[in-house]
């Protein structure tokens, strides 16, 4: 096929003109780029100086025997042998993971009926997730002082409760088969409200045109909600799972004013046992190559739970 | 890069260098201002609420500011829960106040460290204190026998009983327990179960305070020791297993209390008609002078004796810090917080038992009972610590002797254990 003359310098002019487009678009994006950094800056200093130094510090320290009154001498591993041997911190660990089994998921549960039954029309709903969100805003201190009330073994709420059934009263915080329910009970409340939040948002975010074909094809509220809502909700479940996970995992206020880990550790977490070693023994070092673990723990969940959620979006 | 992009660059970092530097850099302990005041810091855990500070900043520091008009105290308050926190930080930092308060049993750690001053270089030794002070309580300030603390105030477990309950059960009410037989078998009798066995009197409140304060005294009360001369952990005796198997028997064969058995308030079981007996803080009288001040007639306290007389002494004591720029004007605070006046009104606001005993015959000491009770009787007080770790295991004594009250543990399996822990932190 012949090209005219005119053609190829119509369309010489044309690739000219897109490449000085291109070009134009480049420096845009550069200075885009710029600004873009600028703006994350502080964010980032902040990181560095707050997240990632201290965290270095945190794995020099753990190789140390460092404990604030001298200067500290390196132990190389001797804090992770010595935290493999002990018991309590063993014990401590392993109650992380039962309140973090138990609160999490739990809490996951009741917030997204919560978070799918305030989002129906209902009279007064902003009240109502008002209330739902108020225990996250809560000082824990002050959550956990009034639940300690209520729990409290001759007045206490919950045993007036039992005893008007005429069930003997539970020693709730003070008897080790019952301190960490009552522990894990305070952690489902108090997290039901942040949970409740992001669902409800999420569950905003589904387009109601699933639900009026699904409809048309005779799905029932129940199928609607596990074939549509469940799933159109991953992404958010995922994201609340992550949070959870590293919240329950730090879990420390409610333990330190309820319980102080007892009794006879039975709710003895990590966090308070790191305080514990660090504020009352002095033992830096030590404390510090506990946070390391809990740490390494944290963040490998983390990673575990991303890579899941990329598979699974 | 644009000449704007570049200047808002420069702006940013510096406001961020300048924040950061700024948070970063460390405030020196003592201070000097521009009108040429020397400011001291104090930190204490005592003088707590809005009485406490109306107290120290209201009367007692504008008295010292008579005398040292040039001195500034700024004063930092915190609790005992958090002064650990705020010590360590503190000597991280850089940043310890110049004069801090502390408690029994804290001094040995800081002194070994060398992070306070001892008070010979102010011509200040327990012999010197001593026509004021009893020696026992003094031994809490003294680390390889130089002193580097003075006591404000002292707080001393005792024994307490209700009159009226043991007169109910057939008991003199003038004759209290003398010796761990008669405390058993009276708090055995004088325990009240309802017919499903729930308690409705404990025979003896021992679950109130710490296991450990008061474990303490039935160690010393059977002639037992918490540490030899040479520092070594000798609480692991034939003593200290006897003093923990009384303990523990009290509670889990006698029932005589049961674990979880509170007010549920601040007020105290035996204030409450809920325990008959009670080994207590001496501020139960201020607690019950406020919860139910006709309870006070019914109340009397107690020293037993097994061995020997022993009762359990803590409190707080004030020292300076070795970093302190102005010594000589740390220890004229030092000396008037530890002065009669401002000793008197500390002590009042707590309810606690004065540490000088020019105050035996104060209006406040002879008006409450337990105080004074306690005064009389600080020849049979015993300090807890007296080793630098102390600070490191005590935590560990209150978890040991719980081992043993859930029977998770035997009393000697609980002392073996603690023993050993003690034993690795002074090799530490």
């Amino acid at each position: 096929m012949e090209v005219s003359e005119s053609t190829v310098s119509r369309k010489n002019k044309s690739t000219k003109q897109h490449s000085v487009n291109a070009l134009k678009f480049s420096k845009l994006e550069k200075k885009q780029r710029k600004a873009g950094v600028i703006l994350v800056l502080p964010a980032m200093i902040h990181f560095i100086m707050f997240t990632t130094i201290p965290i270095l510090i945190a794995l020099w320290l753990s190789m140390t025997d460092y404990r604030v009154f001298s200067p500290a001498q390196w132990n190389w591993f001797a804090n992770y042998v010595e935290m493999w041997n002990d018991k309590v911190f063993m014990i401590s660990i392993w109650n992380t993971a039962v309140y973090t089994f138990w609160t999490v998921p739990v809490s996951m549960a009741i917030s997204l009926v919560i978070a799918f039954i305030l989002n129906q029309k209902l009279r007064m709903r902003a009240w109502y997730r008002a209330a739902f969100f108020l225990p996250h805003v809560t000082a824990t201190v002050a959550i956990a002082m009034v639940w300690m009330w209520m729990y409290n073994n001759e007045f206490g709420l919950f045993n007036a409760f039992l005893e008007s059934f005429g069930i003997k009263g539970i020693n709730w915080l003070g008897d080790p088969n019952w301190s960490m329910f009552s522990v894990v009970l305070l952690g489902i409340w108090k997290g039901i409200g942040q949970k409740m939040i992001i669902y409800l948002a999420a569950l905003q975010g589904i387009p109601n045109q699933l639900y009026e074909a699904s409809k048309i094809d005779g799905a029932n509220a129940f199928q609607q909600f596990m074939r549509i809502t469940v799933p159109m909700l991953t992404a958010a479940t995922f994201f609340i799972f992550v949070i959870s996970l590293i919240d329950s995992f730090q879990v420390f206020e409610q333990i330190y004013v309820m319980t102080g880990g007892g009794p006879i550790n039975s709710t003895t977490v990590m966090t308070y046992e790191i305080y514990q070693n660090a504020f009352e023994s002095y033992r830096m070092g030590y404390a510090s190559a506990q946070a390391f673990l809990l740490f390494v723990i944290v963040f490998i969940l983390t990673i575990i739970s991303r890579k899941y959620m990329k598979s699974e979006l | 890069m644009s000449r704007r992009f570049k200047w808002m660059n420069l702006l940013l970092i510096s406001i961020l260098l300048v924040g950061v530097l700024g948070a970063c850099s460390s405030e020196s302990s003592s201070t000097s201002n521009a009108e040429g005041k020397k400011t001291l810091r104090l930190l204490t855990p005592i003088f707590e609420g809005s009485d406490g500070k109306d107290i120290l900043e209201g009367e007692i520091i504008p008295k010292f500011n008579e005398e040292y008009p040039d001195v500034n105290v700024e004063v930092e308050y915190t609790t005992y829960a958090k002064l650990n926190e705020k010590l360590t930080t503190g000597m991280v930092g850089g940043t310890m106040p110049d004069v801090l308060m502390m408690g029994v049993g804290w001094i040995e750690g800081f002194a070994k460290e060398n992070q306070l001053k001892s008070l010979s270089e102010f011509d200040t030794d327990v012999d010197s204190l001593s026509a004021t002070y009893n020696e026992k309580v003094l031994q809490a300030g003294v680390y390889k026998d130089e002193l580097y603390a003075i006591p404000i105030m002292l707080d001393a477990r005792l024994g307490v009983y209700s009159k009226k309950m043991f007169e109910e059960a057939g008991l003199d009410p003038k004759h209290p327990p003398e010796n761990w037989d008669e405390l058993r078998e009276y708090a055995k009798k004088l325990t009240k179960r309802d017919s499903n066995g729930n308690l409705e009197v404990a025979g003896v409140d021992l679950l109130s305070y710490d296991h450990r304060q008061i474990w303490l005294p039935f160690l010393w009360q059977n002639g037992g020791k918490l540490f030899d001369e040479e520092g070594n952990a000798a609480f692991n005796s034939t003593e200290g297993v006897e003093a923990l198997t009384f303990y523990t028997n009290l509670v889990n064969k006698d029932k005589v209390t049961d674990v979880g058995f509170e007010t549920g308030t601040d007020a105290s079981l035996i204030g409450s008609g809920m325990a008959a007996m009670a080994m207590a803080h001496n501020n139960i009288w201020t607690n019950i002078e406020q919860q139910n001040p006709e309870a006070l007639e019914d109340i009397e306290f107690f020293v037993m004796e097994e061995e020997q007389k022993a009762m359990f002494y803590g409190g707080t004591l004030a020292t300076i810090s070795e970093s302190t720029e102005y010594p000589e004007e740390a220890f004229a605070l030092l000396t008037h917080l530890t002065g009669e006046e401002a000793s008197l009104l500390a002590n009042e606001q707590r309810g606690n038992v004065p540490a000088r005993m020019d105050l035996l015959d104060s209006e406040y000491v002879q008006n409450n009972k337990g105080v004074k009770f306690a005064m009389e009787n600080l020849e049979y007080a015993y300090p807890e610590g007296g080793v630098p770790e102390w600070l490191e295991i005590r935590s560990k004594f209150t978890e040991e002797i719980e081992q043993a009250l859930y029977k998770e543990k035997t009393p000697k399996e609980a002392l073996s254990d603690l023993e050993g822990y003690a034993e690795q932190a002074k090799g530490r």
